[in-house]
């Protein structure tokens, strides 16, 4: 059995479950901001008639349904976005409570927790990123043009369409891409979406806002990055729920991961010649023609049935009949 | 074997975890948070965030910065008047019916030289006109041109003496309890080039719904600062005694004094 090897350091959990812990927070108290105002829009302002999405709860007929605005198309997205159905009756809000922090409509409220877990996400971050850039662990999974190269193949081996795995090191290229693209692209990019839509920031830096295409461009950005968000999340559950749950919860709880195999031996191509040898390997022609003819001598043929086939007897005449000869053979080999 | 029989109890303890997760997940998520949003201690402690946001902020930004200033074609079509209606006080509307030729702005507190200002001499000082973005804590953005006073020359005129800290805004509109909408701000955002008294919006008088005669513009934050109706000016030392004790009408309510973000 393949042993536990020590995966994940002491900074690398902490700071993996603080980062869950704050991303979850950040999320839904993002969700509670957005509901003070549930429409996005391009640009540096926000005129009613050009929102890109726009979410809503409208009376129609006595009946008043949640409304969900996209791109110009209309979706009835009553029970969860715009109108949800509380103990009390139908209640107008855009995200509803049980996804929102906090799960009343109190927007004071939802900016404190997002600042707060802002800052934590930020500093949770930086100390993970500091120790293990020191520690060169980082290195492991940055994205290279190698990596880039393997890419097809790693797909095609998730869609099972491909027997070998391309990976050759501990994170494969698909992870590798994930990961540095969350960590070059998505983190920063949420970061400072985030700032833009600060007007203090914005008049320290006016540049700010309009690199994201104007501070309302820039809270559509951040909402739409917020989602990358999940969607990563969703993915790196999936996997994690996948490809051993207990092995790779207890490698993030303890450090400690049980190794499937070998990696390199694991993941080396078996090419055709090295087939052609084992085969000839054990055991050599001349002894397989030995125990082929012993076999025929101790049980000879009834004469109505045909001579077995050497390959037949070999299995039997292998274990049974002539362990010494066989030895003898892997000493040779 | 002793290793074996760890991973089995913590597997035991990783699906118990699980469970557990996913239970609190499903039926109790919201009123755990809803639950630590009621708890005093713990939202003391998320408002911490509130001190790093202004400390770091004001350092990044420095004294001598401005915000972005737009152009006549980015003025918004729709600026939306927030915040409480229009006055309805028999004064509030004479005023207005008079054109405001009665009002005056009664400015009070530390300063060497109480005074009232008239809007006419209001206007006689050297003005500012800039076309900038109104950024509200719900999310939305406008954009219009405001000419005022710059509230750094007012504060020139009334000098205010050495321990004055804060300016606060009274204002004459109220919520549907009869509370009068506040505000305030330091001086460093005080005196900055951009924060004017603005008795002008687009180039008009400034309409009622956005806070005739007289309000705030303080650009370098969001749009509960920019107090309407202004009635009275008032510096002070220390914002506690002054109604809720935390700056403001919705600072009183737990947003933030500094509406930097």
């Amino acid at each position: 059995m393949a042993d536990l090897v020590y995966r994940h350091n002491r900074i690398t959990r902490f700071t993996h479950w603080i980062n869950a812990i704050a991303l979850a927070v950040l999320f839904m108290s993002g969700l509670q901001i957005f509901n003070a105002f549930p429409r996005l829009h391009w640009g540096d302002k926000a005129e009613p008639e050009e929102a890109l999405l726009s979410i809503m709860a409208k009376e129609e007929d006595g009946d008043i349904r949640g409304y969900t605005d996209l791109f110009g198309y209309r979706f009835d997205t009553t029970g969860v976005l715009g109108l949800q159905y509380t103990d009390t009756g139908p209640a107008a809000r855009a995200f509803p409570s049980w996804i929102t922090i906090p799960g009343f409509f109190w927007l004071a409220g939802g900016r404190r927790w997002h600042f707060f877990f802002g800052w934590l996400f930020v500093i949770n971050g930086l100390l993970y990123f500091v120790y293990n850039l020191l520690n060169s662990h980082v290195r492991k999974f940055f994205f290279t043009p190698k990596s880039a190269a393997q890419v097809p193949a790693m797909i095609l081996y998730y869609l099972r369409l491909r027997r070998q795995s391309p990976q050759d090191e501990e994170y494969n290229p698909l992870q590798k891409l994930a990961y540095t693209s969350v960590f070059l692209i998505l983190t920063p990019a949420v970061l400072l979406s985030g700032l833009a839509m600060s007007p203090q920031l914005d008049m320290a830096f006016n540049w700010l806002p309009a690199v994201f295409g104007g501070r309302q461009a820039a809270r559509t950005i951040h909402f739409a990055l917020a989602f990358g968000f999940l969607l990563f999340t969703f993915g790196h559950v999936f996997m994690v729920l996948t490809t051993g749950m207990a092995n790779n919860m207890r490698s993030m709880l303890t450090g400690w991961y049980r190794e499937k195999a070998p990696l390199r031996q694991a993941l080396q191509p078996i090419e055709p010649a090295a087939v052609d040898n084992l085969e000839q390997d054990c055991p050599p022609r001349e002894i397989r023609q030995a125990i082929a003819e012993t076999h025929a001598a101790a049980e000879a043929p009834a004469p109505d049935k045909p001579m077995p086939h050497p390959q037949e007897t070999q299995e039997p005449a292998n274990g049974a009949v002539l362990p010494e000869v066989i030895e003898e053979a892997k000493k040779d080999g | 074997m002793a290793k074996v029989k760890a991973g089995l109890s913590r597997r035991k303890l990783l699906a118990g975890a699980a469970q557990g997760g996913g239970l609190l997940l499903l039926s109790g998520c919201e009123k755990f948070f809803n639950g630590l949003q009621q708890n005093k201690k713990f939202v003391s402690w998320l408002e911490a965030a509130e001190g790093v946001n202004r400390r770091v902020q004001r350092f990044l930004t420095g004294r001598n910065k401005l915000a972005q200033e737009f152009t006549e074609q980015d003025i918004s079509r729709t600026f939306k008047p927030n915040g409480n209606p229009p006055p309805i006080t028999m004064d509030y509307m004479a005023d207005a019916a008079n054109q405001w030729n009665r009002w005056r702005l009664k400015i009070s507190g530390l300063i060497q030289q109480p005074s009232d200002l008239t809007l006419a001499e209001l206007r006689s000082i050297p003005s500012r006109t800039q076309i900038t973005r109104h950024d509200c804590v719900e999310g939305w953005s406008a954009i219009a041109k405001w000419r005022g006073a710059p509230l750094a020359e007012i504060l020139n005129r009334v000098q205010p003496k050495p321990e004055a800290r804060y300016v606060v805004f009274h204002c004459t509109d109220t919520d549907e309890n009869g509370q009068n909408y506040y505000e305030s701000i330091d001086l460093e955002d005080a005196v900055h080039p951009q924060t004017i008294l603005a008795y002008e919006m687009n180039d008009r008088a400034l309409p009622i719904v956005h806070g005739a005669p007289l309000r705030l513009r303080v650009e370098n934050q969001l749009g509960y600062k920019h107090a309407k109706y202004i009635r009275g000016i008032e510096l002070v030392a220390d914002l506690t005694a002054i109604r809720g004790g935390k700056g403001g009408y919705w600072e009183d309510q737990g947003y933030e004094w500094f509406a930097g973000i």
